[in-house]
């Protein structure tokens, strides 16, 4: 109390008010526009119980038929990330400024990137269940383009991050593009690659389960029909099996990432 | 089944590009002449691998009926797709579309001013260097948030508070927790705990260590993951739409399905105008946070 005033303390102290009133300004206006309101949640505290006894017991007979759509689930998965992960590896290397051929080749690339990243992954969906038909083809084209915008971005900025030397000493013994990028670029990534491999395969179980629900196959499909109809009892076991399956491959990812980096 | 296969295949898509080459020649012959190959290693991991994912592949395509008409077929599918969003329609783009994005932008300051004032508490209870009694407890509740998709939890929320954007900020926001907890408490756990010492030898508190101790080090990257989570749960919200719970998927959704594809057009323009323009506000507040 006795102290001096640290100097800008002031200044500091307007800024952050600043902020703080911004943010609550902003906060307020959004309130505002979704119609939030905590009293709207007392009142349908009935309606939330009458929901959980719907969907409790869970009709676990259901269970059984739900192997196959978790299946195709799963092999949407495996071939939207394999495409996708291997179709950012040259995506990735055009856009990383160290290993670019040309700056204009760059500066596309780059720009492509960002705009592959803006959309998330339920709009490719729809966009590839409009242009090629429902189904789980258009579910794995939708996850191999949504693969590519996440991969080529984290792998980019591994590549940007690299020891030049080595890039240098292949450029230096008269290494072609192709081979700076083989022996110059990739031993030094690989580790990462690898990794964002196993976390975009992760991703894209987590995106498979809801594709079903604009017609993209896999296990929402089945969920979007018992929506449709209310079947709530059903509703539950197809949740609580999307929940455990989700763990299970988070778990098994998470191990092989462990060993292999 | 699946799970067996999936470790396998994926992780190694990785080395399947890059160590195809090396891969599989070291194992049908030595790349060097004079050098025998090591003992007891005879076909080198990333061949098995490269097997391994090729095997994944090929079942999940086989098994998804993937026909060569199909992939024969996508080019001109998708060339057509795309001629079909153009010219985008402006009109419907002004009248429907920007208040959609707009509502898309507030479900997902919601769902983070949610996700973040409830994730702080948590994430300190779940540090393992600040509670290592609870830790273990809150890391596995905060797991199990984050497994449920947005989309899946909005799936009750609908019917609960009614159509609307209200349910997707809530399902925004109850996921944030889950996954903006997770990554604050591993900021908390790797802070330096040596100004805690000092503030405990001084004779400080439990909260003036909290306030003089643990804020000012792991303030500035919380505040930076909140605006990154910002940044994910737009693209979330935006997809939300498509169960009713309000923002551009669902119109989106409804101009493809009545093949109104110029409205779809403006649909997609303004989403990625929304979502580049957010991005970039907010990671230039991150890099100001975090150089500082």
């Amino acid at each position: 109390m006795s102290l001096p005033q640290r100097p800008g303390a002031a200044a500091r102290r307007l800024r952050l008010v600043t902020i703080v009133a911004a943010v609550v300004a902003i906060t307020w206006w959004a309130a505002r526009g979704i119609e939030m309101s905590l009293g709207q949640l007392v009142r349908n505290i009935p309606q939330a119980r009458r929901l959980l006894n719907d969907s409790w017991p869970p009709d676990w007979s259901f269970l059984s038929r739900l192997l196959d759509p978790f299946l195709e689930t799963v092999q949407i998965a495996i071939l939207g990330s394999t495409v996708g992960v291997l179709v950012a590896l040259p995506v990735a290397v055009l856009a990383a400024r160290p290993i670019a051929p040309r700056r204009w080749i760059y500066l596309i690339d780059r720009n492509f990137m960002n705009i592959l990243r803006t959309l998330p992954d339920l709009f490719w969906a729809m966009l590839f269940a409009s242009a090629v038909g429902f189904g789980p083809f258009a579910g794995a084209i939708a996850l191999s383009v949504f693969s590519v915008a996440v991969v080529s971005k984290l792998l980019s900025e591994s590549i940007e991050s690299i020891d030049l030397r080595l890039l240098e000493a292949v450029e230096a013994s008269g290494g072609t593009w192709f081979e700076r990028v083989r022996y110059g670029v990739m031993p030094q990534v690989l580790p990462q690659y690898v990794s964002y491999a196993l976390y975009m395969f992760e991703l894209n179980i987590r995106a498979s389960v809801v594709l079903g629900l604009v017609g993209a196959g896999g296990i929402g499909v089945v969920l979007n029909v018992q929506l449709r109809t209310f079947n709530y009892s059903r509703v539950a076991v197809i949740l609580i099996a999307i929940f455990a399956f989700v763990l299970i491959i988070e778990r098994v990812s998470e191990a092989a990432r462990r060993r292999l980096v | 089944m699946s799970q067996t296969t999936d470790p396998k295949t994926t992780g190694p898509d990785v080395s399947h590009s890059s160590g195809e080459a090396s891969g599989a020649k070291t194992s049908a012959e030595p790349r060097r002449a004079g050098l025998p190959s090591p003992p007891g290693r005879r076909i080198p991991i990333a061949t098995w691998i490269t097997l391994g994912i090729g095997a994944a592949f090929l079942w999940a395509a086989l098994g998804l009926e993937v026909s060569a008409s199909d992939l024969f077929g996508l080019p001109s599918k998708l060339f057509n797709q795309l001629q079909a969003f153009f010219p985008p329609d402006a009109e419907y783009g002004q009248t429907k579309v920007l208040p959609a994005a707009l509502e898309s932008l507030q479900i997902a300051w919601i769902g983070t001013i949610i996700g973040a004032f409830l994730s702080l508490p948590l994430a300190f209870l779940a540090a393992r260097n600040l509670a290592p009694r609870t830790g273990v407890i809150f890391k596995t509740f905060l797991a199990a948030v984050r497994t449920m998709p947005e989309i899946l939890l909005a799936i009750y929320f609908v019917p609960i508070v009614g159509l609307g954007a209200f349910a997707g900020a809530l399902a925004v926001g109850i996921h944030s927790i889950g996954t903006v907890g997770k990554l604050s408490s591993e900021v908390i756990e790797s802070m330096d705990t040596r100004p805690l010492e000092a503030i405990r030898a001084a004779g400080g508190g439990r909260l003036a260590e909290l306030r003089y101790g643990v804020l000012p080090q792991v303030l500035p990257e919380i505040l930076a993951l909140w605006l990154y989570r910002f940044e994910i749960n737009l693209r979330a919200s935006a997809v939300l739409g498509v169960v009713g719970a309000g923002g551009l998927g669902g119109v989106l959704l409804n101009t493809l399905r009545y093949r109104r594809f110029e409205e779809a057009g403006a649909v997609l323009v303004v989403t990625i105008v929304a979502v580049l323009l957010v991005d970039m506000i907010s990671g230039a507040i991150r890099r100001r946070l975090t150089e500082s």
